[in-house]
């Protein structure tokens, strides 16, 4: 069948010969050069990609307006460190999708601006645990250590790994001014007061009733989690640290403001 | 091996090794006391020990300058057992992480074996060691054999076998040691990346080189596949990576791209390594090893052409599809689910000139082992395409995505098309290269065959149903209104199905094993063919000694 | 960049929607070119009997 498909497929074609001559002149080129071949493939390969994502770079309605938004702090930074060291990704998807129960479970669907100051991005591909995006705020510190320590203890059939070891390690700390100037040269608008005093602010953040706590909530905002995540004394723990970022998850950009551009997108008809 | 390379070859090589311990040496000190350092270490000794490996036969009489008349063998036979080591390691830590989801507790209290750091560890070891590997080596043994010449140069192909294991090296003891920019499937750091972009080139210039001195103008379309997954692999490596380092004596970088340019940058880079790494470049295998071994030509040259640039175009577009219902703009998700399904004409009509090529020779299929690995793999591409296709659609999407329904979609494309084929081909290939007349027990080949299709089936069997189940039940509101079942509710209900998974594993890798004992005693034991091969024809011919018979 | 998202919507489809006609077909005509039919037939032939070289 396939065959006599072909042989009429040849006799429609070939009374077009000649216009299709150029054609054939560059296909049999082409074929010729297997570096003519190889240009083809990335030419014909490359369409795709340039059409997909080359307008995601300039089009203003792929990222909203979110002017209260506020950049990680430096502790958090490093919570988000650990989470991307351990592959926290691998389970734990951070993009609530425009439906119902999704929303019913994990809040306010997820909007562009939330990750515009991920590098990278943590939106994920798999469940086996819940979704991450609104969990700040939803637990408390202590349940998070206790969590972390063995997720067992806290909920039995839970299957996430226990990070008992993570307990009272201290946190990287010294190059986080180099991390924050990193990030601000990919896009991250820190400002030189949040670079030059990072490791100031990353212990300022888990010692409240320190002499650092003020300038966080200076350079950060107010609404900056000041606390002790872990519950220890000493300096901040990897635990502080991974604390202090699960607890800021979906809540850098204002309620209010999310709400607003959920409306807008709904009177557009989606 | 070493010996049958010129002096001058050899001192080549230990002046790059020795840059290399050198650059090894240098990490190690300025990383000394963090895990980069520990990377320097690595680098040094890996090395130091292919330079003593060259050192011992330094001395050797210089190789014969007939051998320039032969195809150049050595660095296949080296690959094909490299290839079966990355499947014992890959396979390895894929059953380990399969037990520890269904028991958590079936680790050490050590940061290394979280399942966060040891899943990369199987996705790597997989796709990049034993995949990759194997599309490196088969591609050395089609380019050669499809152009009638032999490899362009005798340093390159070891330049890009042995500095591709480095890569994959790197980024696996990278993830243990908690080095992972999580970004999926390319989740090795700068430096690691930087290295493979090096071997990437050399591997294209070979590959083109090559390509160069064939005889006949045409280029057998198995090239076709192969060239277009090294360059499209190339651009998207370069892009989905680029990141700016912290500092050049640490590992930790920041990846250029954030939020929704990075997630679009993302699963364009994740779904053409689909695409191109898992597909373009098996395809090149499947049309060479299928006729090959079947001793048939392709059945429709022209529609193995058609589909080639079908699937060039096609897939490039599907990315967005991982991205259905998210904050991407839905004009983008709209085309990756368009493009998703209009990739079925080809991928189908490929699957089709494979099956159809077997047309005729069916009882080749019933009694060779090796030829229904791949006849399987041919079945299981059609079916992870149309997979592929019906899961991209938005209404579907909703459903199975996050659940494990995707990783019952990528196992049927591992472990029914990708590995199977590899198992296929390398049955196909060794005695060929070792020049035995078979494979040391055909009665093993075809124990592995079932093995690896049970494991395949029950383990695809297992994680379609807790995937529907737990998408089911995400959604499932009772009468008040409310969500049914907690999130811990669900977890509880995949048990069943966890278990059924790691048990195909374990199936499958006991075939795997089985495979690796036959091919080990075909190195050793089988018997050799008593013709020579391999050599050009003389005038008078011996067109009789050919090992498949013209139909 | 200064062009609109409309513009492009435009391009798409209108210049875009021929273009990949044009690509479609000139993939089709190159692989059921006539004269081509021996080439291609030999190519896939061709894979059958390449252990013995010629080699160079």
């Amino acid at each position: 069948m396939l065959r006599k498909l072909t042989a009429l497929l040849e006799k429609i074609v070939s009374p077009f010969g000649r216009l299709y001559h150029l054609i054939f002149r560059a296909m049999y080129r082409i074929e010729r050069y297997s570096l003519g071949l190889a240009f083809a493939i990335i030419i014909v390969g490359g369409i795709g990609g340039a059409v997909e994502i080359a307008p995601l770079f300039t089009i203003n309605e792929t990222v909203e307006d979110a002017p209260d938004m506020r950049v990680y702090t430096p502790l958090e930074q490093a919570g988000r460190d650990i989470y991307l060291r351990e592959g926290c990704y691998t389970c734990h998807s951070q993009m609530i999708r425009t439906l119902k129960d999704e929303v019913d479970r994990y809040g306010a669907y997820s909007l562009a601006v939330e990750s515009k100051y991920d590098h990278p991005m943590l939106w994920g591909s798999k469940r086996t645990g819940p979704d991450l995006a609104r969990l700040g705020g939803k637990y408390s510190d202590d349940w998070h250590v206790a969590h972390l320590r063995n997720p067992r203890d806290v909920e039995p059939a839970s299957i996430m790994p226990a990070y008992r070891w993570m307990e009272g390690r201290e946190v990287e700390l010294a190059d986080l001014p180099a991390r924050l100037a990193t990030l601000r040269d990919v896009g991250v608008p820190y400002t030189d007061a949040q670079i030059e005093n990072a490791v100031r602010d990353a212990r300022g953040q888990a010692t409240p009733d320190g002499p650092d706590a003020e300038g966080v909530v200076e350079r950060y905002g107010e609404a900056t989690n000041v606390r002790n995540f872990d519950g220890e004394g000493g300096g901040p723990t990897e635990m502080d640290a991974l604390v202090a970022y699960l607890q800021v998850l979906g809540t850098l950009v204002d309620p209010a403001t999310i709400a607003a551009a959920q409306a807008q997108v709904g009177s557009k008809g989606e | 091996m070493v010996a049958a390379l010129t002096v001058g070859t050899r001192v080549l090589a230990l002046v790059i090794l020795g840059i290399g311990a050198i650059v090894g040496l240098a990490m190690a000190v300025a990383g000394a006391g963090q895990a980069f350092g520990v990377h320097g270490w690595i680098v040094l000794i890996y090395c130091l020990v292919i330079a003593w490996r060259v050192m011992l036969q330094l001395d050797a009489p210089e190789p014969s300058p007939s051998r320039l008349r032969s195809y150049y063998d050595d660095p296949i036979k080296m690959g094909v057992v490299l290839t079966m080591a990355w499947a014992i390691v890959g396979m390895g830590f894929g059953v380990w992480v399969a037990y520890l989801l269904a028991y958590p507790d079936l680790r050490y209290d050590a940061a290394w074996t979280g399942f966060g750091r040891l899943r990369p560890v199987h996705t790597t070891g997989i796709i990049f060691g034993f995949g990759g590997t194997a599309l490196i080596t088969t591609s050395f043994h089609v380019m050669q054999r499809t152009s009638r010449a032999r490899l362009a140069g005798e340093f390159t192909p070891w330049f890009v076998l042995l500095g591709y294991q480095l890569f994959v090296i790197l980024a696996i003891s990278g993830y243990l040691m908690g080095i992972n920019q999580s970004k999926e499937y390319a989740e090795a750091e700068w430096y690691a990346d930087l290295w493979l972009l090096v071997v990437w080139i050399t591997y294209f210039t070979l590959y083109i080189r090559t390509l160069a001195r064939r005889a006949e103008p045409h280029i057998y379309v198995a090239n076709w596949y192969y060239l277009s997954f090294i360059l499209i692999v190339g651009v998207l490596h370069i892009f989905n990576n680029v990141a700016l380092p912290v500092s050049w004596s640490g590992s930790r970088s920041y990846i250029l791209w954030s939020g929704v340019q990075d997630a679009m940058m993302q699963w364009w880079y994740g779904h053409n390594a689909v695409a191109f790494f898992l597909t373009s470049g098996f395809l090149g295998m499947l049309y060479y090893y299928l006729p090959k071994r079947a001793a048939r030509p392709i059945y429709s040259y022209r529609l193995s052409i058609l589909s080639f640039w079908g699937i060039t175009f096609f897939y490039v577009w599907v990315g967005s599809h991982h991205l259905h219902y998210t904050a991407l703009p839905q004009w983008v998700q709209t085309l990756g689910m368009t493009f998703s399904i209009m990739l079925l004409v080809p991928s189908w009509a490929t699957a089709a000139n494979a099956l159809l090529t077997l047309n005729g020779a069916w009882h080749k299929v019933r009694d060779d082992a090796t030829l229904r690995f791949m006849m399987v793999a041919a079945i299981f591409y059609g079916m992870a395409t149309f997979e592929g296709s019906f899961l991209a659609i938005r209404g579907v999407n909703a459903l199975s995505h996050y659940t494990d329904w995707t990783i019952a979609h990528v196992h049927v494309g591992t472990l029914g098309w990708n590995a199977i084929l590899i198992f296929g081909a390398i049955y196909a290939l060794v005695p060929v290269i070792w020049r035995r007349e078979r494979m040391w027990s055909p009665r093993l080949v075809e124990w592995h065959f079932w093995l690896a299709v049970a494991g395949t089936v029950i383990y695809v069997f297992s994680m379609w149903n807790s995937g529907i189940l737990q998408g089911l039940m995400w959604r499932t509101y009772n009468d008040a209104g409310t969500l049914q079942y907690s999130f811990i509710d669900t977890v509880m209900a995949m048990h069943p199905y966890y278990m059924g998974r790691a048990v195909g594993g374990t199936i499958y890798m006991i075939g795997m094993l089985i495979g690796c004992v036959n091919i080990w005693m075909t190195i050793r034991k089988a018997p050799e063919a008593g013709y020579l091969r391999d050599m050009p024809k003389t005038p008078a011919g011996d067109a009789d000694d050919r090992r498949v018979p013209a139909e | 960049m200064d062009v609109s998202h409309d513009t492009l919507v435009v391009i798409a489809k209108t210049v875009g929607l021929f273009l990949l006609i044009a690509m479609f077909l000139a993939a089709v005509v190159y692989a059921f070119w006539p004269s081509k039919k021996a080439k291609f037939d030999r190519a896939a032939r061709s894979v059958l009997d390449d252990e013995d070289g010629p080699c160079r």
